[in-house]
């Protein structure tokens, strides 16, 4: 065997394509092939060969009905196109590798490799990155693993917050609450929901947020916690136009505990003008009103 | 003689003797239409038992029993102030047989009345009672309990001094430093309830995993075993047999014949 990559990689190539002598493509000497011409690209640095050598690795495993090492070979080729700033041949591969994954049965991998697509992803294409996020969410769910769904759900978040959509960020806090109801992880429960009706309170949106706070009272472990004394103590004073006393609580310790996100907005709390509402609870309560 | 006639004789002879009794003599010579006589005599009667009463509670030893019938006494003497009145509208009326005299010294017995009820020593007998103030100090019995103020509650009483002002304003200042220090306890506990219930799910969540991992890793001992058995029982055959030597032997003849080429063509 030649030590050159590239005689290998011709060589393989030739052994894959079906001429007249060859009625059979010789896969398993392909796939080996492949794979070490992948291995002396990388050494030598020449990342765009090694990813198409590996890209055809996997073609190989794959006809050798093993999906497993296909679906590695593309998770290293995946990650060599993040290291090259390809970007959609990374979220090709990456979604590429998970189905291969979720041929063999196994969900936390795929969901992993998704995971690992959107982090890439997160910077440069925030939309793409979303999508992969709650992509391999649901991959967990199905399998029934949502344990592992949190960490997602919660990068899920934090990306929404970024590109500062935050109605959608708090939809995701209430889906890790979701899950974590199922999971009985009432700790995550709690701070999921205290994170969310922040959320809508960054947003200039008190009525949300207390709507969702009256939702989640509705939940036992949430009635029961520190995070649900903090977030009535946020929403009293909120209603009363108290900037102090939402500054207080935003340094609380209850607040430190959650997210690193959160944590910025709850210090940015008060947002916009807190007076309006002031002056809208004092219409709320007007006794002479008899409307 | 019977007991019957003990009995009568005695009384015979107390009949005789009656005229001598001097108490009885006066108890009779109270007749029923003097109301103020026996109104007296019910006095004079009350006044000496609340005396010997107070006789006793001064050699009273037992202080709850020497409460009571100090109280007792207090009652007795407030009953006979109220009925000095009485007395005294009997003492003015004119009875059948009494010299003037009579009547105004029965005038001057009624008026000495409240003085001698007031002196029958009940407990809380002290220094001049004045009708007017409502509290007198009261020294007598237990002289080291004393009310300091004397019942003068003005302006002076509730005048903050410089040691009592002193005195809050210290106390003032360890409540606060107190607060303090239980709030920093506080958020340290907070940190660790934090991390505790985190470290929990995290635990939760492992026991799947470490399930499967003990799963796949039984069944990978099992194939080991497997495996090991199958080799063993190879190489025992392969032992077992002739074919060890038959090896060795065809090997000896290679070198042989290897060693002979070698020195053939050197």
């Amino acid at each position: 065997m030649s030590s050159d990559p590239e005689k290998m990689m011709s060589k393989a190539d030739k052994m894959t394509k079906l001429t007249l002598t060859r009625w059979s493509a010789d896969w398993r000497g392909a796939t080996e092939l492949y794979e070490q011409a992948a291995n002396g690209f990388r050494a030598s640095s020449k990342y765009e060969k090694a990813k198409v050598a590996l890209e055809k690795a996997s073609k190989g495993q794959e006809m050798q009905s093993s999906p497993w090492d296909a679906a590695k070979h593309m998770e290293s080729a995946a990650a060599l196109a993040q290291k090259l700033s390809i970007w959609n041949e990374v979220a090709d591969f990456y979604r590429k590798a998970s189905e291969l994954y979720v041929e063999c049965g196994r969900a936390q991998p795929a969901s992993d490799a998704l995971g690992k697509a959107a982090r890439a992803l997160e910077e440069v294409k925030p939309e793409d990155a979303i999508q992969l996020y709650t992509d391999a969410c649901e991959i967990l769910e199905e399998d029934g693993r949502d344990q592992m769904a949190f960490d997602l759900y919660r990068a899920c978040a934090s990306v929404y917050i970024k590109l500062e959509k935050f109605a959608d960020a708090a939809t995701f806090f209430l889906r890790l609450g979701v899950a974590a109801d199922k999971c009985d992880a009432t700790n995550s429960q709690c701070k999921a929901y205290l994170s969310a009706i922040i959320v809508y309170l960054y947003g200039h949106d008190l009525k949300q947020a207390e709507k969702c706070y009256n939702d989640c009272s509705q939940i036992d472990a949430f009635l029961k916690s520190d995070q649900n004394r903090t977030a009535s103590r946020l929403l009293t004073a909120y209603n009363e136009g108290d900037i102090e006393e939402i500054k207080k609580v935003a340094c609380s310790s209850t607040v430190n505990n959650l997210d690193h996100a959160i944590i910025k907005l709850a210090r940015k709390l008060p947002t916009g003008d807190v007076t309006a509402v002031q002056m809208n609870a004092g219409d709320d309560l007007d006794e002479d009103d008899l409307t | 003689m019977t007991v019957i006639d003990i009995l009568t004789r005695v009384d015979t002879i107390c009949k005789k003797y009656d005229k001598y009794d001097v108490d009885k003599q006066r108890e009779s010579n109270i007749s029923g239409d003097d109301a103020f006589a026996r109104l007296y005599g019910a006095f004079e009667t009350q006044i000496e038992t609340a005396l010997e009463k107070a006789e006793i509670v001064t050699k009273e030893k037992n202080r709850a029993s020497a409460v009571a019938m100090n109280a007792e006494i207090r009652r007795t003497k407030a009953r006979l102030s109220e009925e000095v009145p009485k007395l005294q509208r009997l003492a003015l009326k004119r009875v059948k047989g009494l010299t003037t005299e009579e009547l105004a010294a029965r005038n001057d017995l009624v008026l000495a009345l409240p003085a001698r009820i007031e002196a029958i020593p009940d407990g809380t007998a002290g220094g001049p009672k004045s009708t007017t103030s409502a509290w007198a100090p009261s020294t007598t019995s237990r002289p080291d309990i004393k009310f300091d103020s004397d019942g003068r509650f003005d302006d002076d009483y509730f005048q903050e001094s410089h040691e009592s002002s002193q005195f809050k304003q210290e106390f003032e200042m360890r409540k606060i430093k107190q607060d303090q220090g239980l709030d920093m306890i506080s958020e340290g506990l907070d940190a660790l309830k934090n991390m505790a219930s985190d470290m929990n799910e995290e635990l939760d969540r492992q026991v799947p995993l470490m399930d499967e991992i003990d799963s796949k890793v039984d069944r990978a001992t099992s194939d080991l075993k497997n495996t090991n058995v199958r080799l063993k029982d190879t190489v025992n055959q392969l032992r077992s047999s002739r074919n060890f030597c038959i090896d060795i032997v065809l090997l000896c003849i290679v070198l042989g014949i290897a060693a002979y080429l070698y020195n053939v063509l050197k």
